[in-house]
């Protein structure tokens, strides 16, 4: 398959429904990219994002009779890998407490940044500001943690996300407002703990 | 409350901003495999069939036992019935036996 020629999906889809293992193979290759980066944005902890990725797939050619293309194949395909990333999540056990201490150098002086008084200061390393959003985020429920890292970190809309979820707009609305109390609590904590 | 949410909102800006420079491209092979799971999920003929001859192997097994269950009172009638001939030969002092009679009427 030339990376000229646009993906012939309809064809493709036609195909893996009549078994062809050849067009199945495309398929995976073509989605990869898509899937890849949800399950990464999403990847609960010592989740290994391949295991993850193939049970996105596997799922999606368990499923492919009931796509009727009411919406795009893609979207179908990104709610899969949203609702099994969520299931992942809620299958893995609690975060332990999140301390003062377990936090890294680049991650300490990134907090330090954003709580301190002045409104002007950010944080100069974006990754140590990740790997702090990623710990904060990780003290969350499964389903509040997701909606956050959607709306805040993806930039995503509410409406975007009731569609990636099948969750209603006001219980994401809930879920968010819930959620960024606990982070609020959080931080409050952790300067507490950081001036002690 | 009002310095939390924009302390948040400064990490998560900053975040964003963090390079994500992972390859996106399915690694070598993952496709073929993930293919070949798929198609291995389907399962033959032949175990479906043998999956829903065990499945009612239990059924009617179950229904047997239920069956006896419901039914007890005439079964046990049957079981009373013939253990009576029995029980009543051993009460009887005269014995059942045709040639024991005979014997006992030629004796007498």
């Amino acid at each position: 398959m030339s990376d000229d020629q646009p993906f012939d999906l309809v064809g493709c889809l036609q195909r893996v429904r009549g078994k062809d293992q050849d067009a199945a193979r495309q398929l995976v290759d073509h989605l990869y990219p898509l899937v890849i980066r949800i399950v990464r944005s999403h990847l609960p902890r010592r989740v290994q994002e391949e295991d993850l990725a193939q049970d996105v797939f596997l799922k999606m050619f368990t499923r492919l009779e009931q796509y009727q293309g009411a919406v795009p194949f893609t979207h179908w395909v990104s709610r899969i890998a949203v609702t099994t990333c969520i299931d992942q999540l809620r299958a893995q056990k609690r975060r332990p407490e999140f301390r003062w201490a377990d936090l890294s150098e680049g991650e300490a002086d990134a907090l330090d940044a954003v709580t301190a008084d002045t409104s002007a200061s950010a944080p100069d390393d974006a990754l140590a500001a990740r790997e702090l959003v990623d710990r904060l985020l990780g003290e969350l429920k499964p389903d509040d943690q997701l909606v956050i890292r959607m709306l805040d970190l993806e930039q995503k809309t509410i409406a975007e996300i009731s569609g990636l979820t099948g969750w209603n707009q006001s219980l994401i609305k809930v879920r968010a407002f819930r959620a960024r109390r606990k982070l609020q609590k959080l931080f409050a904590e952790l300067k507490k703990k950081e001036g002690s | 409350m009002n310095q939390t949410p924009s302390a948040w909102n400064r990490l998560v800006d900053t975040a964003r901003g963090a390079p994500d420079t992972r390859d996106v491209t399915a690694p070598y092979g993952f496709a073929t495999r993930v293919a070949a799971r798929a198609w291995a999920g389907d399962r033959p003929t032949g175990s479906v069939f043998a999956g829903l001859a065990l499945r009612a192997m239990g059924v009617s097994c179950l229904l047997a036992v239920l069956a006896v269950a419901a039914n007890y009172s005439s079964v046990q009638h049957l079981f009373d019935h013939a253990s009576a001939p029995a029980a009543t030969a051993a009460a009887s002092p005269v014995p059942d036996d045709p040639m024991t009679a005979m014997v006992d009427l030629a004796t007498s």
